[in-house]
């Protein structure tokens, strides 16, 4: 009001009106009307400039709905519609390594006829730096219920994850409709494996266990049925996906193995919101289930190629040093099944993650193209891995299956030291004895047929065994600077002596030793955001 | 597969308990999205429905009501609004929610009595008390001098129904002569000093800013001007002036999706029905129900009204040559 009284005041004595006014007014009642009349013109014209002033300020502030807000902080960049419907953001990981092996062996040794007598080890494990993983992410949400995902591999782990040829880590939509009812469908992380569904940047170690790595699947191509119920204290999950090898990455084209695997998955939270010191415990179990016999006729013929690699890729150590393979004429012949009990607990800064699974497979030795039909050379084999890891952040912030938040970020200037996590885990895996044991006719490896293994225990270990200490440093919540040390001890692994030394039907071969151990200190260098 | 079935039946088990499809339906909420001068109107019906709906079904039924230039809500609802009705001040911006949202089927109109228009109104002068302007028909509207208070067509359904009076009365006085329509009309706008996107917006800068010496407004918001501000305005009737049919319609998509169809269709039924009828003529809307229309003759004043169809030929026609972009408002507001 004050605000229109002085636009007033100074209209009319920038107009000369109120020096002349005084004199009409004694004057001249005619020119004492029009001086009204003025008044009231410029009265109005004051109240339609204040009006349309604030005309346009609503109008301003209904645009502001309107408009989509550019987001920018150090969780993402990304821009959303006014009403939070529609959001596209862009993520990205980048983990910078390096390995550094006082001991250890790459990969496994080929082991032939004329291969020499004495050791027939692997070559030693390369120190190197590498990109472990380059993944930006397009993610987002339309019409408030439809999120989708879409992030590629530029790193390490486009080739050492197995079966994977795209370089695409994730390209999904997942439909929540309800939170008891939604669908995913596309590439993604199966519903199975609790360690592979805690992101790769928030993970306590730079490696994952042999649960999750060698045994559980990575990525598959399929649907999923998932959400929340009994509020939000129980997580469920039913999946019909490609199936793919163990701790596999399925390639985004067409699979060789012509029946599907089936998932599913509970998990519960049965104190979450609670004031209690079990509110930070989750259990659940986890299965999955295919029955390659389909891909074979009744001849034992297959329409696909068939391979050891539908099996796996290998299995690697926490180097990412292949420790063992099934033999090249071993295939996946009938059904495979797997069960994974998992839990975590978190309290305070502690937190504990604890995974079991175990795996029956049944395989075939040789190719039906060479008339050997499905079930001559049949077995099923029951292979188990189990990881417990334990961490303890120093610096006081609480722990969780997601990651760290600094109470303070690392500032020189301010004096903040990020948060500091100590981290140690136990993991094995083991292999079914009759892998290794020789079903051939016994004898020599240069007699026809007189050797046949699923895995060969001269270049195959039995089992692997780790363990892990490290240090995680949290700079920020987007920055992290880890470092581990990990010692692996195998059983078998390595020949000695005279590779065409006789084996006898049933029995293991006896010109083994231990695979060297490995002993390695990695080092990471995290962005994430 | 015996441990398949096994981890399938306790899936299903543990959706049974969470038993998350049986929720309880006994209180529904509904969403009405209206234009500007309704407010009061729904109030109070939205009180007699709730309590109608109570008796009849025992279910509590919330009805939460969005107003604001017609046109602006019909594009809200099309842009994802989720009304389960639209009780807008014109056909034209109803059909739009079939035209550009498909929400709901192409032949809204024929669901319900009157063209879906459970109650009509139309277009009045507001003036000051006294009428110091001595404004009597559309004619002394337009002199230089007079200020005239209209919302923008471009956003307002009641500033199309003022348009499209003044535009009928000058065809009416210059024996159809489309040129001289125009004319007036422009002269009107020239008048003009503020536009409102909306009927309420209008009647704030004339009743509460104390600017303009007419507005060109709702009968219903001119007969509320008066009840609430006794004393300070008058309302003038024009010779002539246009029969507004604010239609009504249930959203079909969203009350297909919120599964509200039959609580909706109520509502929108119970505008028809006696006491609707009656709560439309005490918020001075006229009342299509012969018993009430009869009963509240006396409160509306008799004025010569036209129709959308009789002069401009319904409102697709109208709505193209008058106010779409480049079209004559556009015209003779740039001037």
């Amino acid at each position: 009001m004050q605000f229109k009284r002085k636009i007033i005041a100074s209209l009319l004595v920038s107009s000369g009106v109120l020096g002349v006014a005084g004199q009409a007014a004694a004057n001249d009642s005619t020119e004492l009307e029009q001086l009204r009349a003025l008044v009231q013109e410029l009265d109005q014209k004051v109240k339609v400039l204040a009006r349309q002033s604030e005309i346009a300020a609503e109008d301003a502030t209904t645009k502001k709905k309107e408009t989509p807000v550019v987001k920018a902080s150090s969780s993402g960049f990304g821009l959303e519609s006014a009403d939070g419907q529609n959001s596209i953001r862009f993520r990205g990981v980048l983990q910078s390594d390096y390995r550094s092996f006082s001991d250890g062996r790459s990969g496994i040794g080929a082991i032939s006829a004329s291969a020499p007598a004495g050791f027939y080890p692997a070559n030693e494990a390369n120190n190197s730096f590498l990109i472990r993983r380059a993944r930006p992410t397009v993610e987002g949400t339309l019409w408030g219920i439809y999120d989708f995902r879409f992030t590629p591999e530029f790193g390490e782990a486009k080739t050492s994850n197995s079966g994977s040829t795209s370089g695409i880590v994730d390209a999904y939509v997942d439909a929540r409709f309800k939170p008891w009812f939604q669908v995913r469908a596309g590439k993604f992380k199966p519903y199975v494996g609790l360690e592979r569904l805690q992101s790769a940047t928030d993970i306590k170690l730079i490696e994952r266990s042999y649960v999750t790595n060698a045994i559980l699947p990575n990525r598959d191509l399929g649907v999923a049925l998932h959400g929340d119920v009994l509020d939000n204290k129980l997580n469920y999950a039913f999946g019909i996906m490609n199936g793919v090898p163990d701790g596999g990455d399925s390639p985004t084209s067409t699979t060789t193995i012509n029946d599907r695997e089936y998932q599913a998955r509970l998990f519960s939270t049965p104190f979450k919101d609670q004031d209690s010191a079990l509110a930070g415990l989750g259990f659940g179990m986890a299965t999955t289930y295919t029955d390659a016999s389909g891909t074979f006729n009744s001849s034992g013929t297959t329409a696909g190629t068939v391979s050891n690699s539908d099996l796996t890729s290998g299995y690697k150590t926490e180097g990412q040093q292949t420790f063992f393979q099934y033999t090249s004429a071993t295939y996946q012949s009938g059904r495979r099944f797997r069960w994974a009990p998992q839990a975590y607990y978190y309290y305070g800064p502690f937190g504990l993650m604890a995974e079991y699974v175990d795996e029956s497979v049944k395989v075939n030795y040789d190719v039906p193209s060479n008339n050997q039909s499905v079930g001559v050379n049949q077995k099923t084999l029951n292979n188990n891995a189990w990881e417990i890891t334990a961490s303890y952040l120093l610096t006081g912030e609480d722990a969780s299956f997601k990651g760290v938040k600094p109470k303070q970020n690392f500032d020189l200037d301010k004096g903040g030291w990020g948060a500091w996590e100590v981290v140690g885990r136990y993991d094995e895996i083991n292999l079914d004895n009759d892998t290794f044991k020789n079903f051939g006719t016994g004898g020599t490896l240069s007699t026809a047929n007189a050797q046949r293994y699923f895995g060969d225990l001269r270049n195959s270990a039995k089992s692997a065994k780790t363990w892990v200490g490290g240090v995680n440093w949290y700079l920020n919540p987007n920055l992290k600077v880890a470092l581990n040390y990990e010692q692996t001890r195998f059983d078998g692994g390595a020949g000695i002596g005279n590779p065409n030394a006789s084996v006898a039907n049933g029995e293991t071969p006896t010109n083994v030793t231990d695979r060297q151990e490995e002993k390695a200190v990695f080092a990471r260098f995290q962005i994430a955001y | 597969m015996k441990t398949l079935y096994l981890t399938l039946s306790l899936l299903i088990a543990v959706l049974s308990l969470a038993n998350p499809l049986t929720a309880s339906a006994a209180e529904v909420k509904l969403l009405n999205v209206s234009y500007d001068p309704t407010r009061e109107l729904y109030v109070d019906f939205n009180a007699a429905f709730a309590k109608y709906w109570l008796a009849k079904t025992g279910d509590k039924v919330s009805v939460n009501a969005s107003h604001g230039g017609s046109g602006k809500q019909a594009r809200a609802i099309i842009d994802g609004l989720e009304a389960d009705v639209a009780t807008l001040a014109l056909a034209y911006d109803v059909d739009q929610l079939y035209e550009k949202g498909k929400l709901i089927p192409k032949d809204w109109q024929k669901r319900l009595p009157n063209n879906s228009s459970p109650y009509t109104s139309t277009i009045v002068f507001l003036v000051r008390k006294g009428n110091p302007k001595h404004i009597k028909d559309w004619d002394d509207v337009i002199k230089p001098g007079v200020s005239i208070i209209t919302p923008n067509p471009k956003t307002s359904g009641g500033a199309r129904w003022n348009y499209l009076a003044a535009w009928a009365y000058a065809l009416h006085h210059n024996n159809n002569d489309e040129t001289k329509a125009k004319e007036f009309v422009a002269k009107l706008y020239k008048n003009v000093p503020v536009l409102d996107s909306g009927a309420r917006g209008s009647t704030t800068t004339f009743v509460e800013r104390g600017i303009g010496d007419v507005l060109l407004a709702w009968e219903n918001e001119a007969f509320l001007a008066l009840k609430e501000t006794p004393g300070k305005f008058e309302i003038v009737v024009p010779s002539l002036s246009i029969l507004a049919e604010p239609p009504v319609t249930v959203v079909d998509k969203v009350v297909d999706k919120h599964k509200t169809r039959a609580v909706a269709e109520a509502y929108l039924n119970y505008l028809y029905t006696e006491e609707g009828q009656e709560i439309a003529a005490k918020n001075y809307y006229r009342p299509t129900l012969e018993s009430v229309a009869k009963k509240y003759e006396n409160q509306f004043p008799k004025i010569n009204l036209v129709t959308i169809d009789g002069v401009f030929g319904g409102w697709t026609k109208a709505q193209k040559t008058h106010f779409a972009d480049g079209g004559v408002f556009d015209e003779i507001y740039a001037k």
